[in-house]
Protein backbone atom coordinates (compact mmCIF):
# COMPACT_ATOMS: atom_id res chain seq x y z
CA UNK A 1 0.00 0.00 0.00
CA UNK A 2 1.27 3.69 -1.19
CA UNK A 3 0.52 6.70 1.25
CA UNK A 4 0.98 9.95 0.05
CA UNK A 5 2.15 12.17 2.91
CA UNK A 6 2.04 16.02 2.93
CA UNK A 7 5.24 16.32 1.62
CA UNK A 8 4.32 14.07 -1.07
CA UNK A 9 6.83 11.17 0.08
CA UNK A 10 5.96 8.01 -0.92
CA UNK A 11 5.37 5.84 2.04
CA UNK A 12 5.51 2.01 1.68
CA UNK A 13 3.18 0.96 4.12
CA UNK A 14 2.95 -3.29 4.85
CA UNK A 15 -0.93 -3.94 6.31
CA UNK A 16 -0.96 -7.03 8.69
CA UNK A 17 -3.50 -9.79 7.01
CA UNK A 18 -6.26 -9.04 9.37
CA UNK A 19 -8.22 -12.20 11.17
CA UNK A 20 -11.06 -13.48 9.73
CA UNK A 21 -14.44 -14.72 11.26
CA UNK A 22 -14.46 -17.36 8.49
CA UNK A 23 -11.14 -19.21 8.69
CA UNK A 24 -10.61 -19.03 12.14
CA UNK A 25 -7.93 -16.27 11.53
CA UNK A 26 -6.17 -17.91 9.43
CA UNK A 27 -4.46 -15.39 6.73
CA UNK A 28 -5.91 -17.45 3.36
CA UNK A 29 -9.56 -16.42 2.99
CA UNK A 30 -11.51 -18.93 1.24
CA UNK A 31 -13.84 -18.52 -2.25
CA UNK A 32 -15.96 -14.98 -1.64
CA UNK A 33 -19.71 -16.43 -1.43
CA UNK A 34 -23.28 -14.58 -0.33
CA UNK A 35 -23.83 -14.96 3.56
CA UNK A 36 -26.58 -17.55 3.35
CA UNK A 37 -27.16 -17.68 6.87
CA UNK A 38 -27.05 -14.13 8.00
CA UNK A 39 -28.88 -14.36 10.86
CA UNK A 40 -27.01 -16.62 12.45
CA UNK A 41 -23.62 -15.17 11.24
CA UNK A 42 -24.79 -11.74 12.72
CA UNK A 43 -25.73 -13.36 16.38
CA UNK A 44 -24.30 -16.79 17.16
CA UNK A 45 -20.95 -16.42 14.82
CA UNK A 46 -20.93 -13.00 16.11
CA UNK A 47 -20.13 -11.63 12.72
CA UNK A 48 -20.09 -7.43 12.31
CA UNK A 49 -21.32 -5.22 9.66
CA UNK A 50 -17.74 -4.80 8.76
CA UNK A 51 -17.05 -8.66 8.37
CA UNK A 52 -20.14 -9.10 6.08
CA UNK A 53 -19.11 -5.78 4.19
CA UNK A 54 -15.81 -7.34 3.46
CA UNK A 55 -17.24 -10.50 2.17
CA UNK A 56 -19.83 -8.29 -0.36
CA UNK A 57 -17.17 -6.28 -1.70
CA UNK A 58 -14.86 -9.65 -2.48
CA UNK A 59 -17.71 -11.26 -3.71
CA UNK A 60 -18.42 -8.04 -5.87
CA UNK A 61 -14.79 -8.24 -6.80
CA UNK A 62 -14.03 -11.51 -8.02
CA UNK A 63 -17.67 -11.16 -10.44
CA UNK A 64 -16.91 -7.63 -12.17
CA UNK A 65 -16.58 -7.96 -15.80
CA UNK A 66 -16.03 -4.91 -18.66
CA UNK A 67 -19.30 -4.23 -20.79
CA UNK A 68 -16.59 -2.48 -23.04
CA UNK A 69 -14.88 -5.70 -23.26
CA UNK A 70 -18.27 -8.17 -23.77
CA UNK A 71 -19.34 -6.03 -26.40
CA UNK A 72 -17.15 -5.97 -28.52
CA UNK A 73 -17.18 -9.78 -28.78
CA UNK A 74 -20.71 -9.42 -30.12
CA UNK A 75 -20.65 -10.05 -34.12
CA UNK A 76 -23.73 -7.72 -35.24
CA UNK A 77 -23.80 -9.87 -38.51
CA UNK A 78 -24.80 -12.80 -37.38
CA UNK A 79 -27.72 -11.25 -34.78
CA UNK A 80 -31.23 -12.09 -36.19
CA UNK A 81 -34.40 -9.55 -36.33
CA UNK A 82 -35.32 -12.04 -33.26
CA UNK A 83 -32.08 -11.37 -31.84
CA UNK A 84 -32.03 -7.75 -31.90
CA UNK A 85 -35.58 -7.34 -30.26
CA UNK A 86 -34.33 -8.99 -27.39
CA UNK A 87 -31.55 -6.99 -26.88
CA UNK A 88 -34.30 -3.89 -27.21
CA UNK A 89 -36.88 -5.03 -24.71
CA UNK A 90 -33.88 -5.58 -22.09
CA UNK A 91 -32.32 -2.24 -22.40
CA UNK A 92 -35.39 -1.03 -22.40
CA UNK A 93 -36.49 -3.15 -18.57
CA UNK A 94 -33.19 -2.85 -16.96
CA UNK A 95 -34.17 0.99 -16.86
CA UNK A 96 -36.32 0.49 -13.93
CA UNK A 97 -33.53 -1.44 -11.78
CA UNK A 98 -31.58 1.68 -10.76
CA UNK A 99 -34.79 3.66 -9.12
CA UNK A 100 -35.36 0.00 -7.45
CA UNK A 101 -31.89 -0.50 -6.12
CA UNK A 102 -32.07 3.63 -4.64
CA UNK A 103 -35.17 2.61 -3.09
CA UNK A 104 -33.59 -0.01 -1.38
CA UNK A 105 -31.19 1.70 -0.16
CA UNK A 106 -33.06 4.22 1.40
CA UNK A 107 -35.93 2.39 2.62
CA UNK A 108 -33.02 -0.14 4.04
CA UNK A 109 -31.26 2.75 6.09
CA UNK A 110 -34.83 4.02 7.36
CA UNK A 111 -36.01 0.67 8.69
CA UNK A 112 -32.35 -0.11 10.48
CA UNK A 113 -32.97 3.23 11.94
CA UNK A 114 -36.52 2.29 13.07
CA UNK A 115 -35.51 -1.00 14.61
CA UNK A 116 -32.50 -0.13 16.44
CA UNK A 117 -33.38 0.02 19.55
CA UNK A 118 -36.09 -2.22 19.67
CA UNK A 119 -33.87 -5.14 18.01
CA UNK A 120 -29.92 -4.62 17.15
CA UNK A 121 -29.50 -7.80 15.19
CA UNK A 122 -32.83 -6.85 12.36
CA UNK A 123 -31.50 -3.26 12.33
CA UNK A 124 -27.89 -4.94 11.40
CA UNK A 125 -29.42 -6.85 8.75
CA UNK A 126 -31.50 -3.81 7.13
CA UNK A 127 -27.84 -1.95 7.49
CA UNK A 128 -25.97 -5.32 5.56
CA UNK A 129 -29.05 -5.00 3.06
CA UNK A 130 -28.55 -1.00 2.17
CA UNK A 131 -24.58 -1.45 2.12
CA UNK A 132 -25.25 -4.45 -0.31
CA UNK A 133 -27.84 -2.23 -2.37
CA UNK A 134 -24.39 -0.30 -3.89
CA UNK A 135 -23.41 -3.52 -5.10
CA UNK A 136 -26.66 -4.06 -6.70
CA UNK A 137 -27.27 -0.63 -8.37
CA UNK A 138 -23.61 -0.67 -10.13
CA UNK A 139 -23.72 -4.57 -11.76
CA UNK A 140 -27.29 -3.90 -12.67
CA UNK A 141 -25.49 -0.83 -14.96
CA UNK A 142 -23.70 -2.78 -16.30
CA UNK A 143 -26.29 -4.70 -17.58
CA UNK A 144 -28.46 -1.40 -18.37
CA UNK A 145 -25.88 0.59 -20.22
CA UNK A 146 -24.89 -2.93 -22.06
CA UNK A 147 -28.52 -3.97 -23.98
CA UNK A 148 -29.01 0.22 -24.35
CA UNK A 149 -25.69 0.45 -25.95
CA UNK A 150 -26.03 -2.88 -28.31
CA UNK A 151 -29.34 -1.07 -29.52
CA UNK A 152 -28.07 2.65 -30.46
CA UNK A 153 -25.05 1.11 -32.14
CA UNK A 154 -27.56 -1.34 -34.06
CA UNK A 155 -29.55 1.75 -34.88
CA UNK A 156 -32.71 -0.13 -32.96
CA UNK A 157 -35.80 1.80 -31.75
CA UNK A 158 -34.39 4.82 -29.81
CA UNK A 159 -35.43 4.90 -26.21
CA UNK A 160 -36.59 8.64 -25.83
CA UNK A 161 -35.83 10.47 -22.56
CA UNK A 162 -39.26 10.57 -22.16
CA UNK A 163 -39.45 6.71 -21.66
CA UNK A 164 -36.18 6.84 -19.78
CA UNK A 165 -37.67 9.52 -17.11
CA UNK A 166 -40.69 7.19 -17.09
CA UNK A 167 -38.91 4.05 -16.26
CA UNK A 168 -36.35 5.47 -13.68
CA UNK A 169 -39.75 6.37 -11.52
CA UNK A 170 -38.97 5.31 -7.94
CA UNK A 171 -41.48 2.33 -6.39
CA UNK A 172 -43.17 3.53 -3.41
CA UNK A 173 -42.16 1.85 -0.30
CA UNK A 174 -43.80 -1.44 1.58
CA UNK A 175 -42.99 -3.67 4.44
CA UNK A 176 -39.49 -5.06 3.88
CA UNK A 177 -40.30 -8.47 3.64
CA UNK A 178 -42.43 -8.04 0.81
CA UNK A 179 -39.99 -6.11 -0.92
CA UNK A 180 -37.63 -8.46 -0.63
CA UNK A 181 -39.47 -11.19 -1.65
CA UNK A 182 -40.81 -9.29 -4.48
CA UNK A 183 -37.20 -8.38 -5.91
CA UNK A 184 -35.57 -11.61 -5.40
CA UNK A 185 -38.94 -12.64 -7.35
CA UNK A 186 -38.38 -10.35 -10.41
CA UNK A 187 -34.48 -11.56 -10.27
CA UNK A 188 -35.89 -15.25 -10.88
CA UNK A 189 -38.34 -13.98 -13.81
CA UNK A 190 -35.59 -11.68 -15.17
CA UNK A 191 -32.66 -14.53 -15.08
CA UNK A 192 -34.96 -17.25 -16.94
CA UNK A 193 -35.72 -15.20 -19.37
CA UNK A 194 -32.07 -14.12 -19.89
CA UNK A 195 -31.19 -17.98 -20.01
CA UNK A 196 -33.94 -19.01 -22.34
CA UNK A 197 -32.44 -15.92 -24.52
CA UNK A 198 -28.73 -17.41 -24.16
CA UNK A 199 -30.12 -20.48 -25.43
CA UNK A 200 -31.50 -19.64 -28.74
CA UNK A 201 -28.89 -16.93 -29.75
CA UNK A 202 -26.61 -18.19 -31.93
CA UNK A 203 -23.69 -15.53 -31.72
CA UNK A 204 -21.54 -16.37 -29.31
CA UNK A 205 -20.52 -12.74 -28.24
CA UNK A 206 -23.91 -12.08 -27.26
CA UNK A 207 -24.96 -15.41 -26.22
CA UNK A 208 -22.03 -14.94 -23.75
CA UNK A 209 -23.75 -11.15 -22.55
CA UNK A 210 -27.56 -12.61 -21.89
CA UNK A 211 -25.82 -16.02 -19.88
CA UNK A 212 -23.02 -13.21 -17.94
CA UNK A 213 -26.34 -11.25 -17.23
CA UNK A 214 -28.64 -14.38 -16.08
CA UNK A 215 -25.64 -15.14 -13.59
CA UNK A 216 -25.98 -12.00 -12.44
CA UNK A 217 -29.76 -11.95 -11.58
CA UNK A 218 -29.18 -14.98 -9.84
CA UNK A 219 -26.66 -14.16 -7.68
CA UNK A 220 -28.79 -10.71 -7.10
CA UNK A 221 -32.17 -13.66 -6.28
CA UNK A 222 -29.35 -15.40 -3.68
CA UNK A 223 -28.52 -12.05 -2.03
CA UNK A 224 -32.80 -10.69 -1.75
CA UNK A 225 -33.49 -14.79 -0.86
CA UNK A 226 -30.65 -14.41 2.14
CA UNK A 227 -31.76 -11.14 3.59
CA UNK A 228 -35.41 -12.33 3.61
CA UNK A 229 -34.51 -15.25 5.34
CA UNK A 230 -32.66 -13.32 8.01
CA UNK A 231 -35.51 -11.54 8.78
CA UNK A 232 -37.94 -14.25 8.74
CA UNK A 233 -35.45 -16.08 11.22
CA UNK A 234 -35.52 -12.99 13.01
CA UNK A 235 -38.97 -13.52 14.43
CA UNK A 236 -39.28 -9.79 13.37
CA UNK A 237 -41.14 -10.68 10.33
CA UNK A 238 -43.64 -13.12 9.20
CA UNK A 239 -43.72 -15.63 6.58
CA UNK A 240 -46.94 -14.77 5.38
CA UNK A 241 -45.70 -11.63 2.87
CA UNK A 242 -43.35 -13.79 1.50
CA UNK A 243 -46.29 -15.82 0.39
CA UNK A 244 -48.75 -13.02 -0.23
CA UNK A 245 -46.37 -11.55 -2.82
CA UNK A 246 -45.55 -14.86 -4.01
CA UNK A 247 -48.98 -15.22 -4.44
CA UNK A 248 -49.73 -11.97 -6.47
CA UNK A 249 -47.22 -13.35 -8.98
CA UNK A 250 -48.47 -16.83 -9.70
CA UNK A 251 -52.25 -16.62 -9.32
CA UNK A 252 -54.36 -16.02 -12.54
CA UNK A 253 -53.15 -13.56 -13.98
CA UNK A 254 -50.38 -12.89 -11.89
CA UNK A 255 -47.52 -10.51 -12.38
CA UNK A 256 -45.38 -13.81 -13.72
CA UNK A 257 -47.65 -13.66 -16.83
CA UNK A 258 -46.25 -9.98 -17.26
CA UNK A 259 -47.00 -8.32 -20.55
CA UNK A 260 -48.44 -11.18 -21.60
CA UNK A 261 -52.06 -10.89 -19.39
CA UNK A 262 -54.96 -9.34 -21.15
CA UNK A 263 -54.93 -6.44 -19.34
CA UNK A 264 -51.93 -5.18 -17.80
CA UNK A 265 -52.71 -2.57 -14.11
CA UNK A 266 -52.06 0.95 -15.07
CA UNK A 267 -49.96 2.27 -12.82
CA UNK A 268 -48.93 6.17 -12.53
CA UNK A 269 -46.97 5.55 -9.48
CA UNK A 270 -43.82 3.14 -10.88
CA UNK A 271 -43.08 0.93 -14.15
CA UNK A 272 -42.83 -2.81 -13.15
CA UNK A 273 -40.24 -4.02 -16.06
CA UNK A 274 -42.28 -7.11 -16.54
CA UNK A 275 -45.63 -5.60 -17.99
CA UNK A 276 -43.22 -3.43 -20.31
CA UNK A 277 -42.30 -6.04 -22.67
CA UNK A 278 -43.23 -6.07 -26.32
CA UNK A 279 -43.89 -8.87 -28.07
CA UNK A 280 -44.08 -8.57 -31.50
CA UNK A 281 -45.06 -11.20 -34.45
CA UNK A 282 -42.76 -13.60 -35.23
CA UNK A 283 -40.41 -12.87 -32.90
CA UNK A 284 -39.01 -15.16 -29.86
CA UNK A 285 -40.03 -14.50 -26.51
CA UNK A 286 -38.72 -16.03 -23.43
CA UNK A 287 -41.33 -17.80 -20.95
CA UNK A 288 -40.44 -21.00 -19.22
CA UNK A 289 -43.32 -20.76 -16.83
CA UNK A 290 -42.76 -23.62 -15.19
CA UNK A 291 -38.50 -23.50 -14.31
CA UNK A 292 -39.59 -20.09 -12.86
CA UNK A 293 -42.35 -21.17 -10.58
CA UNK A 294 -40.13 -23.77 -9.45
CA UNK A 295 -37.67 -21.42 -8.63
CA UNK A 296 -40.49 -19.33 -6.77
CA UNK A 297 -41.08 -22.25 -4.64
CA UNK A 298 -37.66 -22.87 -3.66
CA UNK A 299 -37.19 -19.30 -2.93
CA UNK A 300 -40.04 -19.60 -0.47
CA UNK A 301 -38.55 -22.76 1.23
CA UNK A 302 -35.31 -21.06 1.64
CA UNK A 303 -36.73 -17.74 3.41
CA UNK A 304 -39.45 -19.31 5.16
CA UNK A 305 -38.65 -23.15 5.16
CA UNK A 306 -42.59 -23.73 4.72
CA UNK A 307 -42.35 -26.32 1.68
CA UNK A 308 -44.69 -25.50 -1.56
CA UNK A 309 -44.82 -27.64 -4.77
CA UNK A 310 -47.55 -25.66 -7.07
CA UNK A 311 -49.33 -22.39 -7.49
CA UNK A 312 -52.46 -23.59 -5.24
CA UNK A 313 -50.48 -24.78 -2.14
CA UNK A 314 -49.00 -21.62 -2.39
CA UNK A 315 -52.21 -19.44 -2.36
CA UNK A 316 -53.53 -22.24 -0.04
CA UNK A 317 -50.24 -21.58 2.44
CA UNK A 318 -51.24 -18.15 2.47
CA UNK A 319 -54.72 -18.05 3.24
CA UNK A 320 -53.77 -19.98 6.16
CA UNK A 321 -50.80 -18.03 7.53
CA UNK A 322 -53.25 -15.09 6.98
CA UNK A 323 -56.15 -16.25 8.84
CA UNK A 324 -59.44 -14.85 9.29
CA UNK B 1 -77.93 -24.33 0.89
CA UNK B 2 -77.18 -20.24 2.82
CA UNK B 3 -79.46 -17.43 2.82
CA UNK B 4 -78.29 -15.18 -0.06
CA UNK B 5 -78.92 -12.32 2.13
CA UNK B 6 -77.13 -13.56 5.13
CA UNK B 7 -74.12 -14.20 2.93
CA UNK B 8 -74.16 -11.11 1.95
CA UNK B 9 -74.56 -9.29 4.66
CA UNK B 10 -71.68 -10.83 6.31
CA UNK B 11 -68.92 -9.98 3.00
CA UNK B 12 -70.11 -6.79 3.79
CA UNK B 13 -69.64 -7.17 7.45
CA UNK B 14 -66.17 -9.11 7.05
CA UNK B 15 -64.86 -7.08 3.81
CA UNK B 16 -65.52 -3.14 5.16
CA UNK B 17 -63.85 -4.47 8.65
CA UNK B 18 -60.45 -6.01 7.60
CA UNK B 19 -60.42 -2.89 4.75
CA UNK B 20 -60.55 -0.78 8.07
CA UNK B 21 -63.78 1.66 6.55
CA UNK B 22 -67.25 1.55 7.11
CA UNK B 23 -69.77 0.04 6.14
CA UNK B 24 -71.71 2.80 4.09
CA UNK B 25 -68.09 4.79 2.86
CA UNK B 26 -67.02 1.27 1.28
CA UNK B 27 -70.59 0.96 -0.52
CA UNK B 28 -73.20 3.29 -0.66
CA UNK B 29 -70.08 5.36 -2.91
CA UNK B 30 -69.53 2.22 -4.71
CA UNK B 31 -65.38 2.94 -4.42
CA UNK B 32 -63.13 1.34 -6.91
CA UNK B 33 -60.52 -0.79 -5.18
CA UNK B 34 -57.78 2.09 -5.84
CA UNK B 35 -59.81 4.58 -4.40
CA UNK B 36 -60.26 1.93 -1.35
CA UNK B 37 -56.64 1.48 -1.37
CA UNK B 38 -56.11 4.93 -1.04
CA UNK B 39 -58.66 5.67 1.98
CA UNK B 40 -58.14 2.46 3.82
CA UNK B 41 -55.91 3.23 7.30
CA UNK B 42 -54.76 -0.47 7.13
CA UNK B 43 -53.74 -0.35 3.57
CA UNK B 44 -50.44 0.00 1.28
CA UNK B 45 -51.04 -1.09 -1.74
CA UNK B 46 -52.63 -3.91 -3.92
CA UNK B 47 -51.08 -7.10 -1.50
CA UNK B 48 -53.09 -5.20 1.54
CA UNK B 49 -55.85 -5.98 -0.68
CA UNK B 50 -55.59 -9.53 -1.77
CA UNK B 51 -55.13 -9.99 2.15
CA UNK B 52 -58.49 -8.72 2.80
CA UNK B 53 -59.99 -10.78 0.20
CA UNK B 54 -58.15 -13.68 1.65
CA UNK B 55 -59.64 -13.33 5.14
CA UNK B 56 -62.99 -12.28 4.15
CA UNK B 57 -62.80 -15.69 2.55
CA UNK B 58 -61.42 -17.52 5.23
CA UNK B 59 -64.34 -16.17 7.67
CA UNK B 60 -66.37 -18.16 5.02
CA UNK B 61 -64.69 -21.40 5.56
CA UNK B 62 -65.19 -20.51 9.14
CA UNK B 63 -68.19 -20.01 9.69
CA UNK B 64 -70.52 -21.55 7.29
CA UNK B 65 -67.87 -24.09 5.58
CA UNK B 66 -67.87 -22.14 2.49
CA UNK B 67 -64.41 -22.21 0.06
CA UNK B 68 -64.05 -19.20 -1.90
CA UNK B 69 -60.75 -18.79 -4.37
CA UNK B 70 -60.15 -15.67 -4.35
CA UNK B 71 -60.81 -13.25 -7.19
CA UNK B 72 -57.70 -11.44 -9.13
CA UNK B 73 -59.46 -7.64 -10.07
CA UNK B 74 -58.02 -4.72 -11.31
CA UNK B 75 -57.72 -1.53 -9.26
CA UNK B 76 -60.86 0.13 -11.42
CA UNK B 77 -63.36 -2.17 -10.45
CA UNK B 78 -66.28 -0.99 -8.38
CA UNK B 79 -66.82 -2.85 -4.63
CA UNK B 80 -70.26 -3.75 -5.74
CA UNK B 81 -68.46 -5.18 -8.29
CA UNK B 82 -66.59 -7.57 -6.09
CA UNK B 83 -69.28 -8.39 -3.94
CA UNK B 84 -71.07 -10.01 -6.85
CA UNK B 85 -67.50 -11.71 -7.65
CA UNK B 86 -67.67 -13.24 -3.99
CA UNK B 87 -71.60 -14.12 -3.56
CA UNK B 88 -71.28 -15.92 -7.11
CA UNK B 89 -68.49 -17.78 -5.83
CA UNK B 90 -70.48 -18.57 -2.93
CA UNK B 91 -73.15 -19.65 -4.85
CA UNK B 92 -71.49 -21.38 -7.15
CA UNK B 93 -68.63 -23.30 -4.86
CA UNK B 94 -67.43 -25.38 -8.25
CA UNK B 95 -66.42 -22.45 -10.69
CA UNK B 96 -63.41 -20.33 -10.26
CA UNK B 97 -62.94 -16.84 -10.46
CA UNK B 98 -61.38 -15.81 -13.61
Amino acid sequence: MTIQTPKAQSVEVSLPPSPSPFNGGAVAEGRPAIMLELHDALTRQGLSLVDLTWEQQRLHESRRWSVVEMLGAVDFTRLSDSDRHLVWNAGRAELTTKPGADRLERLADLECRRWLEKDPTVAAIMQACGTWSRYWNEEEAHHETAFNRLSTVMRLEPVSNATFIEFRKVFPDDDMLRTLTLLAISEVVAAVNYGQCAAIIQDPGLKALFKQVAADEIQHMTYFVAFAKALVDSGAYKAKEAFAVAHLFLRDGGEVHGSKRERVEARGTHVNWWDHLEHREGMYTPDALHKKEQLIFHALKRITGITVDSREAVEDTWMDLVGC
Amino acid sequence: MHDARELESYIRRKFAEHVGLSEAELFSEDLTLAALISRSPKMTNSVDLMEAFARTSNGLRKDYGLRVRLPALSLDTPVSKVLDVFLHEVLNPERKSA
